[in-house]
């Protein structure tokens, strides 16, 4: 089910309806009605992979309970890598089969050996991704006896299963997400009122913004070899604001929804085009994630202690991952060891932290210098993007050729206006917004008949440029 | 709660007020020029409906056929009692659920189905096709037609109006920020084919894109494979005989690009459900020129004479 269907449209309210209505005396209710809402969401697309969230639920339960029970140190482990093995060996099986295959025969051909490797036709379960690693965060935080662990399995199973974030995130800590399913939930009208609010800026942000950029960017990518540097250059252009208003309209829907429900997610985009440097770029993208690598990946290997070496290579661990979590192809591999590049002199120089205030705060417009680097910034990220959105390495490669060539100054072959103006108002909105959680966070400073006629503006934007329905693009990782 | 609800209530209640402002703005010329008689769906679908069974051609496809074919030039020299069916944007859904109306009504001899790729693509006009489908006598067929054409989506078009005319208000909003407001002469319409005697300019010319192809569409195989069987049954059933066609573009747009999809697609897969294609653009002894076209893909009364010519000769061969 997606959220910009007309199937949510109607499951959205029956569920508030029966959660807040019907069983919103009994806490152990509500949970089982998230549980089972949930599953009918997930099962929308496939019921078959609903075995596979309920047996990793299962699974890191019980892994859970026996943690709790146990002391010795390398039973502990034991039972830690039990949990990690089999999530990540349903998410390697599913996400990695193919790729493993084929990557091992090539590399033999490569020596001039030719080995016959038979590849699996493999339907990737949606969200795998994101619930494995919310899951194993359980795993790992009750062994780090950071959390206790849960003895409410329904609980447990609507932490796993929580659809609002379930398919695409946040990936939500269990210190953060787990203990909310404790608490007796009472609605509260300015958090339901803000949540609306951000699921019309997350709607917003998929439907006119991203669908509308994923339209023409679609075009360039996939005829890339017939268009000059100039119409080359305006499709990364396209597809960068085309994959943050889709993933980060994802998270702000997600995020939205679950106050309707009196829950609290964590912010996941922080405005990360209008970073000054890639580490702040990274402090303000996808943050779900990056914080997930940083705590269970990135600082268990050392992070930025010890050796230059040892620097180096964490880096270079945390960013290929990432990259390698994305999809199996080489693409997302390279665009990960780009941007290990990018982030690497910053961390060298120790200036990784230096951007880490909100840009041009309390002023109305950056200076000189901040337009140089948000700039900068965004334009080496947009580079990467070729990567993340190109078929092939040689597909990405062959793009950025042609981009840069005296054609790069030309006349785009494809202008589409209406876009163009609706990401300036787009960009423009955010700016002015960039203090808060999301960009409209702070609207409700000005007066109503003023809020009401941008809400008015904004909801008819969205049925005025609603394309075909597209998927969102994160539902693939 | 009550406090949330009642926001609630109150935001739905001024989105069904402005959308019942978007409805009376766009309905209501729709519905003057039903009652004056003057509405070219309306006209065409009383054509139709008013003369049983005297039809023995019908022609059938999106504006490109309506502004190539003329039944009149047809019926002068083949003797026959033709009329162009086809209407703005149709979909292949759209033709097929015509085509069950028509057959209702009329027993033609020949169906003459104009292809074109974005006829089966994902982007859909709903309010042409909403507009067109209102005037069939069958309500049933007129529910058919949403539900199983578009599903949800197209119920969801069908009842909102700013989305079902989403594509006009964007066009007016554009023309409130433009100088360039066209002002076209009133249209003429033959038996369902429009006259026009426009000529594409020079600079429309130059803004030509390449013909439309796998890459810069989103043509649906599967949707067009399940409409044409449907096509194809529907009118074996009734005792017609099927014949398409690709309407002729002009030349400079070929130039543009060598992917000719659309026609390697359609030819490929009529040879193998054994329908005959005509792509006209391919007939050596017609040459068409930039200046037989009203704008990139619709002929203009020269273009239309040299395709109606075309279609003569196919059906004489049939």
């Amino acid at each position: 089910m997606l959220f910009n269907s007309f199937e949510f449209f109607i499951f959205l309210p029956i569920v508030f309806i029966l959660y807040w209505f019907v069983f919103g005396k009994k806490l152990k209710y509500q949970n089982f009605l998230i549980v089972i809402a949930s599953y009918i969401f997930y099962g929308w697309w496939d019921w078959r992979f609903l075995s596979l969230i309920i047996f990793s639920s299962f699974i890191d339960y019980g892994i859970g309970v026996l943690l709790s029970k146990e002391n010795r140190q390398v039973k502990r482990k034991l039972l830690l890598w039990t949990s990690i093995c089999i999530n990540i060996g349903f998410l390697g099986f599913f996400k990695y089969y193919n790729f493993f295959i084929e990557s091992f025969a090539a590399s033999f051909s490569f020596f001039g050996s030719d080995i016959s490797t038979s590849t699996l036709n493999i339907i990737l379960p949606v969200g795998i991704s994101f619930y494995t690693f919310q899951t194993l965060s359980y795993t790992i935080d009750v062994y780090n006896k950071r959390l206790k662990p849960t003895k409410d399995i329904v609980a447990f199973l609507a932490f796993v299963s929580f659809f609002p974030q379930l398919v695409a995130g946040p990936i939500e800590r269990a210190t953060n997400l787990l203990p909310q399913f404790y608490k007796k939930r009472q609605f509260d009208y300015a958090n339901a009122v803000d949540g609306m609010r951000q699921v019309i800026w997350g709607l917003f942000k998929k439907v006119v913004i991203a669908d509308n950029c994923a339209k023409y960017a679609n075009i360039i990518f996939n005829n890339s070899d017939d268009y000059s540097g100039s119409t080359l250059l305006l499709g990364a252009f396209l597809f960068a604001f085309q994959i943050y208003g889709d993933f980060s309209g994802y998270s702000d829907i997600a995020i939205g929804i679950s106050r309707f429900f009196g829950f609290n997610l964590k912010q996941n985009f922080a405005f990360p085009y209008f970073s000054r440097d890639i580490a702040e770029f990274w402090r303000r993208w996808h943050i779900s994630l990056s914080t997930w690598f940083r705590d269970y990946i990135y600082i268990p290997l050392g992070g930025s202690r010890g050796s230059l070496n040892k620097k180096i290579r964490n880096v270079f661990i945390i960013f290929l991952v990432s990259g390698f979590w994305h999809g199996a192809n080489w693409t997302f591999i390279i665009w990960g060891g780009l941007n290990a590049l990018y982030f690497l002199p910053l961390l060298l120089t120790n200036k990784n932290r230096v951007n880490t205030d909100i840009v041009a705060e309390d002023k109305l417009l950056p200076n000189f210098r901040e337009i140089l680097q948000m700039t900068s910034t965004f334009f080496i990220t947009l580079l990467a993007w070729v990567f993340f959105r190109a078929d092939s390495v040689t597909h990405a490669t062959d793009y950025l050729q042609s981009m840069f060539t005296v054609s790069l100054f030309s006349k785009p072959a494809i202008m589409p206006f209406t876009v163009l103006f609706l990401v300036i108002v787009f960009i423009t909105i955010e700016w002015l917004g960039r203090h808060g959680q999301y960009a409209l966070e702070r609207i409700d400073r000005i007066n109503k008949p003023l809020r009401w006629s941008i809400y008015i503006v904004l909801i008819m934007l969205m049925f005025l440029f609603t394309g075909e329905e597209q998927a969102f693009i994160y539902f693939q990782f | 709660m009550k406090k949330f609800l009642k926001q609630f209530a109150l935001g739905l209640f001024v989105f069904i007020i402005l959308n019942t402002l978007i409805a009376v703005t766009y309905e209501y010329p729709t519905y003057k020029s039903v009652k004056n008689k003057t509405n070219r769906n309306y006209l065409k679908w009383e054509a139709l409906h008013q003369n049983e069974n005297t039809f023995d051609l019908i022609i059938i496809g999106t504006s490109r056929a309506y502004a190539s074919f003329n039944p009149m030039l047809i019926d002068s020299v083949l003797n026959t009692n033709s009329y162009n069916m086809s209407t703005s944007a149709q979909d292949i859904a759209e033709t097929y659920y015509s085509l069950e109306e028509i057959f209702d009504y009329q027993k033609p001899k020949y169906i003459v189905l104009d292809l074109f790729l974005q006829a089966s693509d994902a982007s859909y006009d709903y309010y042409q096709t909403f507009s067109n489908a209102s005037f069939f006598n069958s309500d049933k067929r007129k529910f058919n037609l949403i539900y199983n054409g578009y599903g949800t989506t197209g119920i969801l078009n069908y009842s909102i109006p700013i989305v079902k005319f989403k594509n006009y208000i964007k066009q007016d909003m554009v023309g409130l920020f433009s100088n360039n407001k066209s002002l076209r002469k009133e249209d003429t319409w033959f038996k369902g084919y429009l006259y026009d005697t426009l000529t594409v300019s020079k600079a429309q010319i130059s803004n030509f894109e390449p013909i439309s192809n796998f890459e810069n569409t989103t043509f649906n195989k599967n949707r067009f494979d399940s409409y044409m069987k449907k096509i194809m049954s529907l009118v074996k059933d009734n005792n017609s005989q099927l014949i398409c066609v690709r309407a002729p573009y002009p030349p400079s747009r070929f130039k543009l690009n060598d992917n000719d999809d659309e026609n390697t697609y359609f030819q490929s897969y009529m040879k193998k459900v054994n329908i005959p294609f005509y792509d006209l653009n391919s007939i050596k002894n017609y040459k068409y020129q930039d200046q037989d076209f009203a704008d990139y893909h619709h002929p203009n009364y020269k273009g239309a004479k040299k395709a109606t010519q075309q279609l003569i000769e196919i059906l004489k061969k049939s």
